[in-house]
């Protein structure tokens, strides 16, 4: 198309092209005003001004809607830029932010897919929005042959490929691509890099960020696209990249057979078919590829503007050349940038001024000759006679005679100085010959040390090798080129690499950072939308409370909102979205349900009310307070008894260093030798404790709502069983108290290992525990009773006073808070917390907490008015329990002063009553049995068969 | 209608399925793992019987031979007791005598006595005869049914039964106020203690 090209005009700053096209039956003239800004050598900018002038209106109009479709090129901003950046060519360009320039060119793409595994010449374009670089047949082409998405891609180049072949690693597939050589490679990977960096640190672009915190924000304000200290960036290769190749003729090859895509048969036709229809009128392929309706008008407008400005001359100028026709509108252009730069302007206008003036020197001299002439006429007859004129004439003629021998004086002396300078010639032409001469001579000389030298070489080749030694020495020298050639190969490759590698950490460290914010964030919603859920399950249960006092329509409506409630308790936990980000499931970390199943309904909705609020507490609660526990115990190398390790386990141990402490704590009490476990599980081998049955029947019991324990083929049940069998001959007086299983199996959970667990069983029954805590009549147990008692009375005088008055027995209630340690009665969460402070301070901590969940719900006992209403409340309310912080603060902040000198004594005191009361109490029944016996002998009582005495 | 609350304890050895009554009975559910009964459980259901309504308050207990010193605790002032036994466990059937005999000697004097045969969807593995569990019930005077919690088979008679089995409001309050002298005495001991 573009057939013949003219610079016409090129200055330091700018360089004019002028493109005539001959093949379009239009004649349309097409002006390149190419701008060279030289701030900055590595920054060179190329803007490209193009216009079109359309010669008639309907021409315009036939390819207007041509103007929606998107071309690879879209050059309405960029001209646009281009305008305004002509008028503020000044030097004084640095800081001005810089248009990015568009990323576009030809490479090599080598087809991945098919039988043709082939390289294929196309052209790459980016785009900025979608961080896509796509890419085209030929630059003309309307639909993109495919994208590569560059946000999370990684580049990559080889060395010892091919040259110019380089990577582009997206998560879903890898593109080879091929650039004419090194340098434009480089360019394109440095270019990618920017690109990327660009756009995964504009903020706009991702619609998250806007929930983002601000010192993330800040942080990203600061980042900067650096990769400086590694490469230096590559100077554009502008004569395979950038939008001046989209405008040279599409190369052969990109027309020939094998270049069209087989994978894009539809596009590859669509594109065909704009091009050809392109071809018609000319201009719709120009206007299919490049827009510039609005700098049209402002050049334009500018012109005409100029037009009336312009001085006299340049106004006859211009008349002149548009007498050329086309041609003069292409000056009108021109002109029409001069405005657009006053400088320029006032340049022109300045040397307008000077030849001006030149002129009118010139015209002054010959009017002052003149006037000399006229005056010497003047005279001559003014002169009042003849003799005067002859005179005249004869003084004149004598003036004529003195000037020409002063002319051929000077004659003689040119004449004399002219030979003088042939001489001066000639001596020089001597001197140069004397010059070629030595010359000569020098190079000869050098030859002769070249080959002395090459002698030598030789010579010293032959004392090492006998023969062909100079090609060994060259060999050498060309290996140790390509030797060199490869060492600065693999340094850019380093150095690229390396800039890849700091560039990707950057990148995968933002994400990282907003990915932690936004899970932040997202717990934090999370947490609320617990609450609120929560909050309208308490609305369900209240109203699910006077259902029978409400009309039939609100029953319904309330009942299918209840079971919907319900429904949705099952499909939660289900949700894949949620798995991957929160630890939403059914069960937790130590596989405790977290959602209790109840048959009753009520009960159900509690569960989830429940289940709701901690796990709201606990989102809440993570960054505030465990994160930073976290970090202590992440800190904590070892381990020693502490009033801060103290303070620290009382807060509750984090999961993954539950085990080690557990594990310590036993180790602190407990010394049995290395095989004593396995030992004990010999013996069981080859004698059975009693309890065995027991167990038997226990251990598919035990902890149902955890999913270790619920099915009998788990490993846990295993272990747990062994466990149990293994202490029941450890202590065989204890053998197995109901309640050990439970102990066991958290022991299990927490620590695994069935002998860890063994130990720590061992710890609890034999060393926390008070003796005869699980023995046969449980004594210890029923004694603590009383102890709590007291003690309950002490610290809630309250509460005692509103269980007398109604003649609660606590013990019914609390007698298994102490024998199992709160397993089965606190959720998983809180329970493990208390069972950490338990095992590291022992079994004050027991009444410790048991006080603290009377305190917790103190009000809503005191509320309570039957007897029946408070052992129905109590038996449960252990569950609802869901804020294991307050519960903590209450236990040991509320609670004090707790010495557990008192403790112990109260214990040592009831232990004594109760004794005594065992004794009384074996008397009375003595006393009894005997009375009865009597009053058998009497022959009065029927009642008593003969098998009770059998028994 | 009057509402009534009784107190009934469930007794018996072991693993003979009182918790899964007690479950049935008031949830209408059967677990085949239920936890066992540590101390005990508490759990309430309320039955019309007649004119009146009656609130059982079931305080369900241990098994384990161990926590039978605890046992007072609930059977006293209880208005009937439920001794469970496996009618695939001979065992069973010997320690529920055993609780008959206690109950006897210090239980409350008017107390109500049920004895059931549990597990009877089990009768291919049966241990103790329906006739040994009649003969034995009639000779102490307590009702007797064969149930089965998981099939949910006669839970709600034996519950029935008991309230037929209670007297008219009246004498029952004599009667509970009246309880056993000796026995009475000394659990009121123990328990004030526990």
């Amino acid at each position: 198309m573009f057939e013949h090209v003219q610079v016409i005009h090129s200055s330091e700053q700018e360089v004019c092209i002028h493109i005539s096209c001959v093949s379009c039956p239009h004649s349309i003239g097409l002006s390149i005003l190419k701008k060279m800004n030289t701030v900055d050598d590595n920054e060179k900018v190329t803007d490209v001004h193009e216009q079109t002038f359309p010669q008639t209106e309907a021409a315009e109009k036939s390819f207007s809607d041509e103007a929606n479709h998107e071309t690879p090129l879209n050059y309405q901003d960029d001209t646009i830029a281009a305008t305004t950046d002509g008028s503020s060519l000044t030097p004084s360009k640095e800081g001005v932010e810089e248009k990015p320039k568009k990323l576009c060119g030809y490479l090599y793409k080598l087809g991945m897919k098919g039988p043709l595994k082939a390289w294929k010449y196309r052209f790459f374009s980016y785009d900025d929005m979608k961080c896509n670089l796509l890419y085209y047949r030929i630059a003309t082409d309307v639909c993109a042959l495919g994208s590569i998405d560059l946000h999370a891609a990684t580049f990559h180049f080889d060395v010892e490929a091919e040259e110019g072949i380089f990577e582009i690693k997206t998560p879903t597939k890898p593109y080879i691509l091929k650039a004419i050589n090194k340098h434009a490679r480089m360019y394109w990977l440095q270019q990618l890099q920017r690109k990327r960096w660009e756009y995964c640190n504009n903020p706009s672009k991702i619609q998250t960020e806007c929930i983002m915190s601000s010192d993330v924000h800040d942080r990203e304000g600061s980042l900067h696209f650096g990769d400086g200290d590694f490469l230096s960036p590559v100077t554009t290769p502008t004569d395979v990249v950038g939008k001046m190749v989209a405008l040279m003729p599409a190369p052969q090859e990109s027309t020939s057979l094998q270049n069209i895509s087989l994978k894009h048969p539809w596009k590859e036709i669509q594109n065909t078919v704009r091009n050809m229809c392109g071809s018609k009128p000319t201009q719709a392929i120009s206007r299919s590829v490049f827009h510039f309706e609005e700098s049209e008008q402002v050049s334009a407008e500018v012109t005409t503007k100029q037009f009336g400005k312009m001085s006299p001359s340049l106004n006859f100028a211009r008349k002149a050349r548009k007498q050329n026709g086309g041609f003069s509108s292409n000056l009108e252009n021109i002109s029409s940038d001069k405005l657009d730069n006053p400088q320029l302007q006032i340049q022109a206008l300045t040397e307008e001024l000077k030849s001006q003036k030149d002129l009118v020197k010139l015209l002054h001299r010959t009017l002052e000759s003149a006037q000399e002439e006229k005056r010497v006429c003047a005279e001559y007859l003014s002169a009042p006679e003849e003799k005067d004129r002859l005179e005249l004439i004869r003084h004149k003629v004598r003036q004529i005679e003195d000037l020409r021998q002063r002319v051929e004086v000077l004659q003689q002396e040119k004449q004399d100085l002219e030979q003088c300078v042939s001489l001066k010639d000639f001596h020089i032409e001597e001197l140069k010959e004397h010059v070629q001469l030595l010359m000569e001579k020098n190079s000869a000389k050098q030859l002769v040390i070249m080959k002395q030298n090459e002698q030598l070489l030789s010579q010293m080749d032959l004392d090492n090798t006998t023969s062909s030694g100079m090609d060994t020495l060259h060999g050498q020298y060309r290996k140790i080129d390509s030797l060199m050639d490869d060492i600065n190969a693999y340094k850019t490759q380093n150095r690229f690499l390396n800039s890849e590698i700091h560039q990707v950490t950057q990148l995968w460290r933002n994400t990282a950072e907003k990915e932690t914010a936004l899970l932040m964030k997202c717990s934090y919603i999370e947490a609320r939308n617990c609450q609120l859920e929560s909050k309208y399950l308490i609305l369900l249960r209240k109203l699910q409370e006077v259902l029978p006092y409400l009309d039939a329509d609100y029953c319904e409506v309330i009942k299918r909102l209840i079971e919907d409630a319900l429904q949705s308790d099952i499909k939660t936990p289900l949700q894949p979205s949620n798995v991957h980000f929160s630890p939403i499931s059914e069960y937790d970390d130590y596989g405790f349900m977290i959602i209790p199943e109840y048959e009753l309904e009520h009960l159900k909705l509690l569960a989830k009310i429940q289940a709701l609020e901690i796990r709201s507490n606990k989102l809440l609660t993570h960054d505030v307070v465990d994160k930073p526990l976290r970090i202590k115990w992440n800190s904590l190398e070892e381990l020693s008894y502490s009033t801060d390790l103290k303070n620290l386990v009382r807060c509750g141990i984090p999961t993954e260093h539950r085990k080690r402490v557990w594990k310590w704590l036993t180790c602190q009490r407990i010394n049995f030798s290395a095989n004593h476990y396995k030992d004990l599980l010999k013996k069981c081998e080859s004698a059975q404790h009693p309890a065995t049955q027991q167990i038997e029947l226990d251990i598919h019991r035990t902890l149902t709502n955890n999913k270790h324990f619920n099915s009998p083929t788990s490993e846990f049940i295993q272990k747990l069983r062994r466990v149990l069998f293994a202490y029941s001959w450890q202590n065989p007086t204890i053998g197995y108290c109901q309640g050990l299983n439970r102990l066991a199996a958290l022991a299990l959970l927490v620590l695994e290992d069935e002998e860890s667990a063994f130990y720590c069983l061992a710890d609890i029954v034999e060393n926390i525990m008070p003796t005869e805590y699980y023995s046969n009549n449980l004594s210890g147990s029923q004694v603590d009773q009383r102890v709590f008692k007291d003690l309950l009375s002490e610290k809630l005088p309250r509460l005692t006073a509103h269980f007398e008055q109604y003649k609660i027995d606590l013990s019914l209630i609390t007698f298994n808070w102490f024998l199992v340690v709160f397993v089965d009665s606190l959720v998983s969460d809180i329970l493990l917390k208390v069972w950490d402070a338990f095992l590291y301070e022992g079994t004050k901590v027991i009444f410790r907490y048991a006080l603290a969940i009377f305190k917790y719900n103190e009000e809503e006992i005191l509320k309570l008015t039957d007897a029946t209403d408070i052992y129905q409340y109590l038996s449960f309310f252990t569950k609802t329990i869901c804020d294991g912080r307050k519960l903590m603060n209450i236990a040991f902040n509320e609670m004090n002063p707790f010495p557990m000198k008192l403790v112990r004594k109260s214990r040592a005191e009831h232990m004594e009553k109760f004794k005594a009361e065992l004794v009384e109490l074996e008397y009375i029944k003595r006393e009894y049995v005997k009375s009865k016996k009597e009053l058998r002998s009497t022959g009065n009582d029927m009642g008593v068969s003969e098998d009770e005495e059998d028994t | 209608m009057a509402i009534r609350e009784l107190k009934v304890c469930l007794l018996g050895d072991t693993g003979v399925g009182k918790s899964s009554i007690v479950c049935r009975f008031v949830q209408d559910h059967f677990d085949h793992n239920i936890s066992p009964t540590i101390g005990a459980s508490f759990m309430t259901k309320t039955v019309p019987c007649g004119n009146e309504l009656h609130k059982f308050l079931i305080w369900d207990t241990a098994g384990q031979e161990r926590f039978h010193s605890l046992a007072p605790m609930y059977y006293r002032g209880s208005a009937a007791a439920v001794i469970v036994y496996d009618i695939t466990k001979q065992d069973s059937f010997h320690t529920l005598k055993k609780w008959v005999k206690e109950l006897k000697e210090h239980g409350p004097e008017n107390i109500v006595m049920a004895i059931a045969g549990n597990k009877c969807d089990l009768s291919d593995i049966r241990e103790v005869s329906m006739k040994d569990a009649k003969e034995y019930a009639d000779s102490i005077g307590a009702i007797v049914v064969e149930t089965s919690a998981k099939n949910a088979i006669n839970v709600e008679e034996l519950f029935q039964g008991i309230s037929r089995r209670i007297p008219p409001l009246e004498p029952q309050q004599n009667g509970s106020n009246g309880a056993v002298k000796l026995g009475r005495q000394s659990l009121h001991q123990t328990n004030r203690c526990c």
